[in-house]
């Protein structure tokens, strides 16, 4: 999977769908556009089969009743079930010579690169991609909203100066730490660790990670433990911190960040267009809107991926925090991770 | 129970989606459950045969003690009819007590119990079996009439359905705990957090931080040593029965948060 830089390259299916669209906004020579208004997109019309992974909440269902109900004419069959499973159902498919989706929303992008490796997902047109912002444009899958990890602290017992902005470096703080090391996000924020730093220092960090970590099962736990005043600090997906302070705005929260590494990796929800012609491209095209970003973003808290649309209220915009550049489909290589951390005794 | 009491419980019961998937303790579901109405007589003859088992069991423990008696046969007869499977996949509260009750009758003979305390056992064990086939003779007419959905389609559309599924795992969990099948139901308890009330939880903490707080902590701790404890399943029913009040004020949250959600378009 290469990003935009091998687009200009490949200068792969850059026609499809492109005809519908505003001239005016249509990418040129590889530079960003502005996410679309739904006003400005053809209506849909026909029927596609959607695999839906299982996700936060049922926002993503919103959307998609949002979509069908302004589209009369087009037919949406959803079928649901965890994202791994429907990824590989997909292969599975393939393999026995049937293709029954047209389109994968996955909640995670690593089960995208199962979908990709296969050679199952299809080119999408460069006035897609573009509406992207830069460091999220794929050949062959669109990023839909993201998630950053974060380190949230309690901030009653301390300053977010106080916390390492070098994520190898805060198993030796001298603060006391949560993490939730059974949580899918936490295995992928270790996954893009291996491909940063390597196995032996992945493995180092984790040890000394074990020895000082209290253990949670999930995420909102170890956000919820901070504001307790458990653990000074702890490890976890923004939208927690974010919801909870929206539930309890006096909660003794906030969120840090560590700097160009995988302590402050943009994970994705992405989609991937199974069959060729233009209805599953323009689908995808109405999770880019403008609107159903900043629905994703204000109802949902995750952080829109097009350039143009607002993250999420009390997190910083993406380009401030400086995540690092992981190939967001190598996250699906989990199996070396949980190796590791079986090896070094933390799961 | 009134069979009106009965027809809400299990009306609520089969609306939620929830349908057994997995492989059951005495093998896969059959397709006979999603024809539930053909298959009533079958049932309904199961129950009459489960009974006059059950009845040649405790006779035989009446005339010649432990030593002229086979208490295991309980469990075993049970797990030749189809009538479990029925009501495993329809009714789950009152499969726990039919498990909750085949154990009480096998234990009272293993423990040389009085002939009355056996007796007293064995009175409850039918009613659970009678309570099970009026739970299945309801799902049958609501699914005749085309509104429950095949055992297939499993997955919620939304926290609220979600929450819903999440309260009849619970009660899976105290049946597989009724069952003597600990690990399991502890395996079910993690799952439903991790696979299920995780993908909740964001939208309810928003609404009330501290009963998210509750069921973390009830998931995590209360729930889960309540069975690894070796507590009852009166007081694993409590824990479970605990939980699902407070799901069911997450439900309300839920909806009305919902209904003030703006639209996307």
């Amino acid at each position: 999977m290469q990003r935009r830089s091998l687009l200009k390259v490949l200068a792969a299916g850059g026609s499809l769908g492109s005809s519908l669209l505003p001239a005016s906004l249509l990418a040129q020579d590889g530079e960003g556009t502005q996410a679309l208004s739904v006003d400005e997109l053809p209506a849909l019309e026909g029927e596609l089969t959607l695999y839906l992974g299982r996700g936060e909440g049922g926002l993503y269902e919103n959307v998609l009743e949002a979509i069908q109900q302004r589209n009369p004419d087009f037919e949406l069959n959803i079928r649901r079930g965890p994202t791994a499973s429907l990824a590989n159902a997909i292969v599975a498919e393939a393999g026995a010579g049937l293709r029954r989706a047209d389109l994968f929303w996955a909640v995670d992008t690593g089960a995208i690169g199962l979908i990709s490796n296969e050679g199952l997902a299809r080119d999408l047109p460069d006035d897609l991609v573009n509406q992207l912002q830069d460091t999220f444009r794929y050949q062959n899958f669109a990023p839909v909203t993201g998630r950053i990890r974060t380190l949230p602290y309690n901030t009653e017992r301390l300053t977010a100066e106080r916390i390492p902005t070098d994520v190898m470096a805060i198993p030796d703080s001298g603060l006391s730490i949560g993490w939730a090391p059974a949580y899918a996000s936490f295995q992928s924020f270790v996954t893009a660790m291996r491909l940063l730093e390597g196995e032996q220092a992945t493995g180092e960090w984790l040890q000394k990670m074990g020895r000082v970590a209290k253990s949670y099962a999930g995420e909102l736990g170890v956000v919820m433990a901070v504001e307790r005043g458990e653990v000074d600090m702890g490890f976890a997906n923004h939208y927690y911190t974010l919801r909870l302070k929206s539930g309890k705005p006096d909660a003794t929260v906030d969120l840090a960040f560590t700097n160009n590494d995988a302590g402050c990796l943009v994970n994705a929800s992405a989609i991937v267009a199974l069959s060729e012609g233009e209805l599953p491209i323009n689908f995808i095209r109405y999770l880019l809107t403008r609107e159903v970003q900043s629905f994703l973003a204000t109802e949902a808290y995750e952080i829109p991926l097009v350039n143009g649309v607002a993250p999420p209220q009390g997190l910083p915009d993406l380009s401030t925090v400086s995540p690092p550049d992981v190939n967001l489909t190598r996250l699906a290589d989990l199996r070396p991770t949980l190796d590791l951390m079986r090896d070094v005794g933390v799961l | 129970m009134k069979f009106d009491t009965m027809k809400a419980l299990v009306l609520t019961a089969i609306f939620s989606l929830f349908m057994a998937t997995a492989a059951q303790a005495n093998g896969p579901i059959g397709d006979h459950v999603n024809d539930l109405q053909a298959h009533l007589d079958e049932y309904s003859e199961e129950v009459l045969w489960l009974i006059e088992q059950v009845e040649e069991i405790v006779g035989n423990y009446e005339r010649g003690g432990l030593a002229n008696t086979n208490p295991e046969r309980v469990v075993e007869i049970w797990e030749e009819v189809n009538f479990h499977a029925a009501i495993e996949t329809n009714y789950v509260p009152v499969y726990a007590s039919i498990w909750q009750g085949l154990f009480g009758v096998r234990q009272a003979i293993e423990g040389e119990q009085p002939i009355a305390d056996v007796r007293a056992a064995q009175v409850s064990l039918e009613q659970s079996f009678w309570q099970g086939l009026g739970a299945v003779k309801v799902a049958a007419q609501f699914q005749a009439r085309g509104l429950v959905a095949n055992i297939e389609d499993t997955e919620p559309t939304s926290p609220v359905e979600t929450l819903t599924q999440i309260g009849q795992l619970l009660d899976r969990v105290v049946a597989k705990y009724a069952e003597r099948l600990p690990e399991e139901a502890v395996s079910i308890v993690y799952d439903t957090y991790l696979s299920r009330f995780e993908g909740v939880e964001g939208d309810l903490i928003e609404q009330d931080a501290d009963l998210v707080e509750d069921l973390e902590i009830d998931f995590n701790v209360n729930l889960p040593q309540a069975i690894e404890n070796g507590s009852t399943v009166e007081q694993v029913r409590s824990v479970v029965n605990a939980m699902q009040s407070k799901l069911n004020r997450a439900r309300n949250l839920l909806e009305e948060a919902e209904a003030n959600r703006s639209s996307v378009f």
